[in-house]
């Protein structure tokens, strides 16, 4: 088997007493499509921040295509091919829905902190951007602000800025979250569209979206993967069904 | 870029940067022609001194909006790399052989340098983060090197500051610079072309991503960008550009002191962007602009030049954060819509009797100054064009029911502005 594009090995996360993320071991293969479920509190969010160097990790490491990536910062991490989004929309409110895609493509064209380039006269940043902006169908928004934007359309934006660098790993925080059915499956079928080939790890709440996406999936509960696998093999699960199920249906009543 | 302005109609991107080559040229056409016809309207040594200030002020409010507008980074500190910039040319000045192979336009150079230097230490720390801590670091940096200029005499000169003669320098094609219009040239040179400079950088990747910093570091951190390289190469930018205003400086008043440095020059030049508008480029420009005025013109006519630049300033903060610049801008949309005419009438309505009943208001202010600090047994006083007793009830009526009725009159017209402004802000409606 091939290096795989994400490899946990006993991460944890403490936050003083209190363990958030008691020991995941993990690996993603490339081009897989992978989807991590579990109650509210089950650290879902608190793992995105651990592999993307949001927070250092107590203890354990994650490799990127089989690179260490223990000590490096958020910017380090994404040079390496790795990009995410966030769970509340993290865009660039004030500037225009243009630029805020733009911003996403200058340090992939390898622009770095340039300041003897225009960024107007680079043909291929705009094209670029544009292209991007019609993939999400954001091109009738071009040049209004970002946070003038719905939020479906703030959304779509959001993951539009994940993908635009053209990392090879994609880490979605609930993209749908907050949304009504038409827009989430207009989310859904932009996300099949934007990471084809690519590798997706996202967490979501809506399980429409987790089995019509997800070639795998990981049940996170009290900072534990209970279960990984194959979306109908997790749903079979008795141990998945007690822990997480369960725990929907308290939610509920 | 000839290749870039062709137009194709079914590519909006491409339009949409042809239309915005020759907008954003436009401006600046009109900004060299003013710049080199000034002299020939204002032809008073006065007047060009004024216009000298006022270039410099621009030079230095456009560095400071790099980092106040751009960047996102309040500093209390920055006349500190203007001044240093402008002590090191004092220095160069001073030292007669080099000095004396040196062309004098070169100067402004070197300043920004020293500034861009002192920018490049200071910043290796104050960058790692914005907000509170930046603005804290800032302010204790400011103050240290405003008290060294008393400590290192060397350098800063103690309490009479550094003094020099730029006609010393190498005559640059025949010209000394010992007459203010040479001078003037020099420093519209100067304004210009740092003007030109900082736009570009506002257009370059690392001018941008500066925007993306200031709106969410922390995405741009998740984009591939420290935010704390973005915020440090701005930084640096701006310090070489408020050097060069130090430079200007030196050589406009040929002697630098602590007060080029203080923490109260440092307060003025955040007044006066701020004042301009920090959300748009040119705002900064307006704000040197007007300040200048208010300094230089109304200080003539009046003692209390400073109360009012700085209820301008308050006013401004209350009531248009955007700014003078803000202020324009907010009639684009009305514009766009061939609605402007809208307002014409109500604004007459309104502005033009607020107007008058500040003026009023002034009065009042002006005649219980003269009250409480004319010299003993004066009692006469002139204030627009009128002399009176300032010690007798009239006067003061009379100002308190212009302030009133011009008050209370934008008052009663204000809903009607409001609607206006609503109705031209709307597309079609009532017409």
């Amino acid at each position: 088997m091939s290096t795989p594009a994400l490899e946990l090995t006993g991460l944890t996360k403490s936050f003083g007493k209190a363990e958030i993320i008691r020991g995941i071991d993990l690996s993603i293969g490339k081009a897989e499509r992978h989807a991590i479920i579990g109650p509210n509190g089950a650290g879902k969010s608190t793992l995105f921040n651990l592999i993307t160097a949001r927070f250092a990790p107590t203890s354990g490491t994650v490799k990127l295509h089989g690179e260490d990536l223990t000590g490096l910062q958020p910017f380090q991490i994404n040079r390496k091919g790795l990009s995410r989004s966030f769970q509340i929309t993290n865009i660039f409110p004030k500037m225009t829905v243009f630029e805020n895609v733009r911003c996403a493509l200058l340090w992939a064209q390898g622009y770095k902190y340039s300041f003897w380039n225009l960024v107007e006269r680079s043909r291929r940043l705009t094209e670029g951007a544009d292209a991007i902006l019609d993939q999400i169908n954001l091109l009738p928004r071009r040049d209004l602000p970002a946070g003038m934007l719905s939020y479906a359309e703030q959304r779509a934006l959001e993951i539009g800025i994940t993908i635009a660098g053209g990392a090879d790993v994609i880490m979605l925080d609930e993209p749908t979250a907050g949304m009504s059915h038409s827009e989430t499956d207009y989310i859904t079928d932009l996300i099949l569209k934007v990471t084809e080939g690519k590798t997706l790890i996202m967490v979501e709440h809506d399980m429409g979206v987790v089995f019509g996406l997800a070639d795998r999936i990981s049940v996170l509960v009290y900072g534990e993967i209970i279960a990984t696998g194959k979306p109908e093999d997790v749903r079979g699960d008795p141990k998945v069904q007690e822990a997480y199920l369960g725990a929907a249906l308290e939610e509920e009543h | 870029m000839s290749d870039q302005i062709t137009t194709d109609p079914s590519k909006p991107a491409q339009r949409m940067r042809a239309g915005s080559m020759t907008l954003t040229l436009g401006p600046w056409i009109v900004a060299a022609i003013l710049l080199a016809a000034l002299p020939f309207i204002f032809t008073s040594n006065s007047g060009l001194t004024i216009m000298n200030q006022m270039w410099i002020t621009v030079v230095f409010a456009l560095a400071y909006n790099m980092l106040l507008g751009q960047g996102g980074m309040l500093s209390f500190g920055h006349a500190v790399y203007a001044g240093v910039g402008g002590f090191a040319c004092m220095h160069i000045m001073n030292a007669s052989d080099f000095f004396a192979s040196m062309p004098l336009p070169l100067l402004p150079i070197f300043g920004g340098l020293f500034g861009m230097g002192l920018a490049l230490i200071v910043g290796a720390f104050s960058t790692r983060s914005a907000g509170t801590v930046f603005a804290m670091i800032s302010l204790g940096v400011g103050e240290l090197i405003a008290a060294c200029s008393v400590i290192i005499v060397a350098f800063f000169g103690g309490e009479e500051g550094i003094s020099g003669d730029r006609g010393e320098a190498l005559p640059f094609f025949g010209l000394n610079f010992w007459s203010q219009i040479e001078v003037y040239y020099l420093t519209a040179f100067w304004v210009f072309i740092s003007a030109v400079l900082m736009y570009l950088w506002s257009r370059t990747p690392v001018g941008r991503m500066a925007n993306a910093v200031r709106d969410n570091p922390e995405r741009a951190e998740f984009l591939g960008y420290s935010s704390r390289w973005v915020r440090f190469y701005s930084f640096v930018a701006s310090g070489f550009f408020a050097g060069v205003a130090g430079g200007l400086f030196a050589i406009n008043y040929e002697i630098l002191t602590e007060e080029n440095l203080n923490a109260a020059s440092s307060g003025v030049i955040l007044l006066v962007t701020f004042l301009g508008g920090v959300g748009f480029f040119f705002g900064p420009i307006l704000g040197a602009i007007v300040f200048t005025l208010v300094q230089t013109v109304l200080s003539l006519e009046t003692e209390l030049w400073a109360f009012y630049a700085g209820s301008l300033f308050v006013a401004t903060v209350m009531f248009f954060p955007g700014g003078l610049a803000g202020l324009i801008m907010m009639h684009v949309p009305p514009l766009r819509l061939g609605k402007l005419g809208v307002l014409t009438v109500p604004y007459i309505k309104t502005l033009i009797p607020a107007a008058i009943g500040i003026l009023g208001l002034c009065s009042l202010v002006e005649m219980t100054f003269h009250y409480r600090h004319a010299a003993t047994g004066d009692h006469e006083m002139t204030l627009f064009w009128t002399t009176f007793d300032s010690h007798t009830i009239l006067p003061w009526i009379i100002a308190g029911a212009v302030t009133l009725i011009g008050l209370g009159i934008a008052r009663t017209t204000a809903p009607a502005l409001k609607e206006a402004w609503n109705d031209a802000n709307t597309a079609g409606g009532k017409r």
